[in-house]
């Protein structure tokens, strides 16, 4: 893209690799934190720790809506383009009955989802193990198609840290794990290394001048990541419009997934590339 | 292009596929009007794109793998008895608990049925949770409501926990009404002719076996059930009283639920022999021989349960959508569809400049789509809203690879030759393969797992994946060569 003008032949490796070395450990402490107040890596929303969760299509006030379910455990009101988003607390079956009579009588085109705490709990458990399983499976792949340790290493730790800076921005925008963010996260382990590989590939198999084969795997990669960015762009701007929650929270991981893989496959992964390369156990 | 050429094209393997798949979706999908006149699909939609309510239900009871030196039969009944509770052998080493305890609580009652706790799992075998399915569907059935699904989540040892209950066109407060209704169940007596007498109702059945051979390996099947002690005596009353004892063949025992007939069969003569002199807790009803006696047998344990679950369930979450809002979402998810393809198209046009690359490139990643939801709509998968989110990342990863395709090819701005092109059309599909695979991986623990409606996320995605890099991708790789061809 004509736009970025981004030489990678002027910076050394340890220039490339010190701005995201710098933002993962800021990460690490920021997800740290959040395990001592939360126990998890990321703040567990509604689907993982039980509650009940209510759209609302309403011009109702923020105070009209605490008066309106005072004696409910009401966690949190969130604005929504033409709605409001509630959050309660676990609550006892009878206070759960009365509070959706009470919805279905003032707000009738209400949407209510109900997670019971044991439920939620054995959900947190096997999202954990699939994210795990996930990750080491994709490591798995990526050995397996370079068979060379760093730059399959290389590849692995973009993908790490893309999945670290990810979780510490949405802990700090404050954007909780819910069955869908858990997908888009998935979904980003995929989608990182789609251009890492393309890049590792450029540089080993093909001939040529190192700077050009970056420069070379660079637009292709720029590219590659634009029409994602747009494409999820585009759903988060319909999402927000439309007030549907999910898909909202779902795209604004993927964005802020999509730019930490930016950076990391563009100065993590070509770092290390490069310093391999210039080592000279590469060709 | 001439007509030569557009036929080499099609009859090249992974065109001619594209074509085919292409069609076959478009068949499966079924875009029609409907009677209504509005325009319909074949797509089945989930609880968030459409009015339907969801009730998650928990399993009050528990796996326990065990050992134990005393007869088995002896331990089982002596554990039964100490927890209170049926208990059920699965197989050798693993039993079903039907009683809600934590492995604190039942260690007391092992030791002193003599037995040891080797493994501990919330929930209920397999077996059990499908009977729970069973009964729920056939409860739903009996009033009417379609489009009803009951799905037991079965983790990885084997032990469901949790069954979810989707309902759509109702709301949350009637799903709870039909998940909790019983239905009226009688045994009445014929008397003479085509009169009958009411024997006893529902609720003196204390519990109902699964169906089982009398004699076991006989393939003659039937269904034995426990009467309450009041619901024995009144039973021997109403067969002396009638003459069922007397004249088994005249006066047969008819079961209804709801009023309506399920059984009706003449009391065994041992068993009119042993009524006479004196009352009888054990019943079996007997339902024939073969698969037919067999599925009787399944049908008539429902309808003895009257709808009453062989284990205590509670709700462990729920929710509903409300029609319009379920309306709202479905026409955002379609805007958000068609927004992301033309999105993505500006995109690519700025960047190539070339309609004959970017017109080929935007058909084969709406044909992707098309496919996809054919497959959906084929496999009458409920589409709900992180589906269609997984539906706009495939896309999206598949622009990426053909954009890898053709800068590949395009590599340093000359047209190959057809070897040279091949050459680096492979190399490009290797680079496509190990994206996708990683990508296969990445999504395969979700679909493996119950992971509540994130599996159907799962298998879309994969299956995206492999259309694309198995199909469409390859068919692009031949298409953009003809066209740079020229």
């Amino acid at each position: 893209m004509g736009l970025i003008n981004y030489n990678i032949e002027k910076y050394s490796p340890q220039q490339l690799v010190a701005i995201p070395l710098g933002l993962f450990v800021i990460s690490l402490v920021v997800i740290a934190l959040t395990i001592t107040a939360t126990g998890m890596p990321v703040k567990p929303g509604i689907d993982f720790s039980g509650g009940i969760a209510v759209t609302i299509i309403t011009t109702d006030s923020n105070e009209q809506l605490q008066a309106t379910f005072t004696g409910y455990p009401l966690s949190e009101i969130s604005d929504m383009n033409n709605g409001k988003f509630l959050k309660f607390g676990t609550m006892g079956d009878p206070q759960y009955q009365s509070l959706s009579e009470l919805i279905n009588q003032k707000y009738p085109d209400a949407k209510i989802d109900q997670i019971g705490e044991s439920f939620g709990k054995s959900l947190q458990s096997q999202a954990v193990l699939a994210l795990i399983f996930s990750f080491i499976g994709m490591a798995l792949v990526v050995f397996l198609s370079f068979r060379t340790f760093i730059p399959a290493a290389a590849v692995v730790l973009s993908a790490l840290a893309d999945m670290v800076m990810t979780a510490a921005v949405i802990n700090i925008i404050g954007i909780p794990l819910s069955l869908g963010t858990t997908a888009a996260l998935l979904m980003l382990i995929g989608y990182s290394v789609d251009s890492d590989i393309l890049l590792t590939n450029r540089v080993l198999k093909r001939q040529g001048k190192l700077n050009e084969k970056l420069m070379g795997a660079f637009h292709t990669g720029m590219i590659m990541t634009s029409t994602t960015l747009a494409a999820v762009t585009a759903l988060f701007v319909v999402s927000w419009f439309g007030s549907v929650q999910i898909l909202m929270e779902i795209s604004a991981v993927l964005l802020i997934g999509l730019v930490a893989d930016i950076l990391n496959t563009w100065l993590t992964n070509v770092g290390i590339l490069k310093w391999y390369v210039l080592k000279g156990s590469g060709k | 292009m001439n007509q030569k050429e557009l036929k080499a094209l099609a009859s090249d393997w992974s065109v001619a596929t594209l074509i085919i798949l292409l069609l076959v979706s478009v068949i499966a999908i079924y875009p029609h009007v409907d009677d209504k006149g509005n325009i319909a699909t074949n797509l089945q939609y989930g609880l968030d794109l459409q009015h339907g309510a969801w009730i998650q239900l928990e399993s009050k009871g528990e796996v326990v793998g065990f050992t134990t030196d005393r007869p088995m039969d002896d331990f089982l009944t002596n554990l039964s008895k100490a927890a209170d509770a049926e208990v059920i052998l699965i197989d050798e080493s693993h039993l079903e608990i039907r009683k809600s305890y934590t492995q604190e609580e039942l260690k007391p009652f092992f030791e002193s049925a003599g037995g040891e706790i080797t493994t501990y799992n919330a929930g209920v075998s397999k077996s059990t949770a499908d009977t729970v399915k069973r009964i729920l569907e056939s409860k739903i059935n009996a009033i009417g409501t379609k489009d009803a699904k009951v799905n037991t989540l079965t983790g990885f040892n084997n032990v469901a926990r949790y069954i979810r209950v989707e309902l759509a066109g109702v709301d949350m407060k009637q799903a709870q009404e039909i998940v909790g209704k019983q239905g009226k169940f009688e045994i009445r007596v014929q008397t003479t002719g085509n009169e009958t007498e009411h024997v006893l109702s529902g609720d003196t059945i204390t519990s109902v076996q699964l169906p089982s051979q009398e004699p076991p390996g006989s393939d003659k099947w039937g269904v034995s059930f426990t009467l309450s002690d009041a619901g024995a005596t009144a039973f021997q009353e109403a067969a002396i009283k009638y003459g069922a004892t007397a004249d088994p063949e005249n006066h047969n025992l008819i079961m209804l639920l709801d009023n309506e007939t399920i059984y009706s069969a003449p009391l065994s003569d041992d068993l009119a022999v042993q009524l006479q002199t004196q009352k009888i807790r054990q019943l079996y009803a007997s339902t024939g021989t073969g698969k037919y006696g067999s599925s009787q047998a399944s049908e008539l344990e429902i309808h003895l349960r009257a709808g009453a679950l062989p284990v205590d369930v509670s709700i462990a979450g729920s929710g509903g959508t409300s029609a319009p809002l379920g309306e709202r979402y479905k026409a955002m998810a379609l805007l958000a569809g068609i927004l992301t393809l033309i999105t993505v198209g500006f995109v690519i046009y700025y960047r190539y400049r070339e309609p004959g690359i970017v017109l080929p490139m935007v058909l084969i990643n709406a044909s992707e789509l098309v496919i996809l939801l054919g497959f959906i709509a084929l496999i009458r998968f409920q589409m709900d809203l992180p589906t269609i989110a997984g539906l706009i990342a495939v896309g999206g990863t598949g622009i990426d690879q053909l954009v890898i395709i053709t800068d590949e090819i395009l590599h340093e701005g000359k047209v190959p030759s057809p070897n040279l092109y091949l050459k680096r059309l492979t190399r490009a599909l290797g680079i496509i393969v190990a994206a996708a695979a990683t990508v296969v991986i990445a999504m395969l623990p979700l679909a493996l797992m119950d992971l509540s409606t994130l599996k159907g996320f799962a298998i879309i995605t994969i299956m995206g994946v492999l259309v694309g890099v198995i199909v469409t991708r390859p068919a692009y790789g031949r298409v953009i060569m003809q066209i740079l061809s020229k």
